[in-house]
């Protein structure tokens, strides 16, 4: 058997706009050359030419295919050339790469998402995608937690999933400021404001490492089964291929066998927090 | 299995013959020891045979140190590689999981896995620290090289592996079926002797699977105590027959270098923002071990140890890795 495709090679894709969603973030529009879908939460390698390139998972729907939303934090130094990119400008993609969310598995049932900070990114795709189900699912309920009202990206998207049949949007900040109208908090504490029918829930967690270790703790305590619990995991995705080892947790390779996992998958692995 | 033979003489006559339309490469044992070199008319007859592995892993010959990934060359000829030992073919069938994985190919490996013809040699004795039976690794190959050569005396015995090797070996037409019981009952004595010799070093140092209980046990003093000479120079990783990690290197005109990577180097598992899961060493250095003793055998079927010691001999530090096996073997204290 001989295959021609590489794995390796990206394909281009014209950034058409930057939209600003904070100080430290903000979302691309590119339109890829050649013809390219994903599933939400799978992600991609994204890349400036000639500098690097870094793994996200697609902010914008999995149903829009002429062009993809990517939101990058100005973390590094790949994400600081990112940020300083104008519309025209090429980049490369590949992928998509990984497990992303079992959406028709959630059929029939509650969806609630707890997210902080970044992780709104993978969040607001897979809200997209179950919207475009919703008349098959029960409810879906966000909580969401940044540190302060300033790092809150999205902000219509609050507004417009409170105005969607069967869809809540909860939001709470480290620290508050005068204008700021939800809660202060940590975001599991928004976790005791919602009702969930638990034998019939599960539960979507993405965000920072030290918020998904609590996030979990407190789905388990609240009654959530092990695999009513599905993480979004972050490592140092690099190939996206399952080969060069970056990712490795455990057995798993993270850009391969996840990025999304149920905590039954991971229960038994060390270290997953870190 | 059926054994062939052509006189040693006429052997390295075909050789030279060949090198028309193949590049060779052997294992030949020069004053260094013994490695891999192209062969040539003038080292043809300085081919290693019988004896154990070459300094270098028949890795080098599929993932290259460096390669450009989107826009690499593809080799022009077939290759034939004579010398693999077999806890090198061992190896390779791991690394065949990874490159060939159904989902995604790499298509630089596939082709070179397929333009080369692997001539595996039968070990008849043992350097310093091979302990490829302790790993049920047998010190010649009968399955997945394509041929298997040995010299005996004036004779060079060869024994037909794959339809590969077989379609190879029928460019030699003075090759003919051994029928001397002799030489075939001494080579098989070869076997044994050579076998005896690895688990008589290599007594009291735990199976494969025991190992991976005692790593995955192994508590935080242990990485500490074994880690402390460790400088992170990656040698053990670099001459590993199964150590495959890489880093994707991006060059203008989205062009990819893939170049060989380690997890005992400092930075291996940093995202964006600096978090390190390795970034101690003793965590980096506990990662190597778990990664080949715990991990890679619950994800492939295939063996990440093949007990070759080069990790060992490499060792700047003098780093013994069965030095720490042997301190938690069962039954020790």
């Amino acid at each position: 058997m001989t295959n021609t495709k590489n794995i390796y090679k990206p394909i281009k894709a014209k950034l058409t706009e930057v939209i600003d969603e904070s100080p430290l973030i903000k979302t691309f529009v590119v339109v890829p050359e050649e013809e390219f879908s994903f599933g939400t939460g799978q992600f991609i390698e994204l890349s400036v030419d000639g500098i690097g390139e870094a793994p996200f998972t697609p902010s914008s729907s999995p149903h829009v295919t002429d062009k993809l939303e990517v939101t990058v934090m100005k973390t590094g130094y790949v994400t600081e050339i990112m940020h300083n990119l104008k519309p025209g400008a090429y980049m490369g993609i590949r992928g998509p790469f990984g497990r992303g969310y079992p959406v028709e598995k959630f059929f029939g049932k509650e969806v609630i998402i707890l997210g902080g900070g970044c992780g709104l990114a993978p969040i607001r795709s897979l809200l997209f995608a179950l919207e475009h189900v919703k008349d098959n699912l029960e409810k879906v309920i966000l909580c969401y937690g940044s540190k302060t009202p300033t790092d809150c990206i999205y902000k219509p998207l609050f507004s417009r999933l409170n105005s969607i049949d069967k869809f809540e949007a909860y939001r709470t900040v480290d620290r508050a400021d005068d204008e700021w109208d939800g809660s202060v908090g940590v975001v599991t504490t928004l976790l005791n404001k919602i009702k969930v029918d638990l034998k019939n829930s599960i539960a979507v967690v993405c965000g920072p490492p030290i918020m998904m270790k609590f996030g979990t703790i407190r789905l388990l305590e609240m009654g959530y089964k092990d695999d009513q619990i599905y993480l979004s995991m972050e490592k140092n995705m690099s190939c996206g291929l399952g080969k060069c080892g970056h990712c490795m947790m455990g057995e798993f390779f993270v850009c391969k066998d996840g990025p999304v996992f149920t905590y039954n998958e991971l229960r038994n692995t060390p270290d997953i927090w870190k | 299995m059926q054994y062939l033979s052509i006189k040693k003489e006429e052997w390295d006559k075909a050789i030279e013959q060949l090198l028309l339309s193949y590049t060779i490469f052997a294992a030949v044992d020069n004053e260094f020891g013994i490695d891999y070199e192209i062969v040539s008319p003038e080292n043809v007859s300085g081919i290693s045979y019988n004896k154990a592995k070459p300094a270098t892993s028949l890795k080098t010959f599929f993932l290259p140190v460096k390669e450009n990934v989107t826009s690499g060359a593809s080799l022009k000829r077939q290759r034939v590689i004579i010398g693999a030992p077999n806890c090198d073919i061992q190896g390779l069938k791991l690394l065949d999981e990874i490159y060939l994985d159904k989902d995604f190919y790499d298509i630089f490996y596939q082709e070179r896995r397929e333009n080369t013809i692997i001539i595996s040699i039968d070990c008849f004795d043992k350097q310093e620290h091979c302990h490829c039976s302790s790993y049920g690794i047998k010190p010649w190959s009968d399955a997945d090289a394509d041929l298997s050569v040995i010299r005996t005396g004036d004779l060079i015995v060869l024994r037909i592996i794959t339809p590969k090797g077989e379609k190879f070996i029928n460019q030699f037409s003075l090759v003919q079926v051994l029928t001397d019981k002799n030489i075939i009952s001494e080579i098989d004595k070869s076997h044994s002797k050579a076998e005896s010799l690895l688990i008589e070093s290599n007594k009291g140092l735990p199976d494969y699977k025991a190992t991976g209980v005692i790593v995955k046990n192994a508590d935080d003093e242990i990485w500490k105590k074994y880690s402390t000479n460790c400088v992170s120079c990656g040698a053990c990783a670099t001459i590993c027959p199964t150590c495959s990690c890489f880093l994707l290197i991006d060059k203008p005109g989205f062009e990819k270098i893939k170049q060989l990577d380690a997890c005992q180097y400092p930075g291996f598992e940093r995202v964006a923002g600096g978090e390190d899961s390795l970034g101690e060493l003793p965590r980096r250095f506990r990662n190597r071990y778990m990664c080949k003793y715990v991990w890679k055998p619950q994800k492939f079927s295939s063996i990440a140890c093949t007990g070759c010691g080069r990790c060992i001999e490499a060792c700047i530090g003098k780093i013994n890795k069965n030095e720490l096996f042997m301190e938690l073997a069962p039954g020790r204290s």
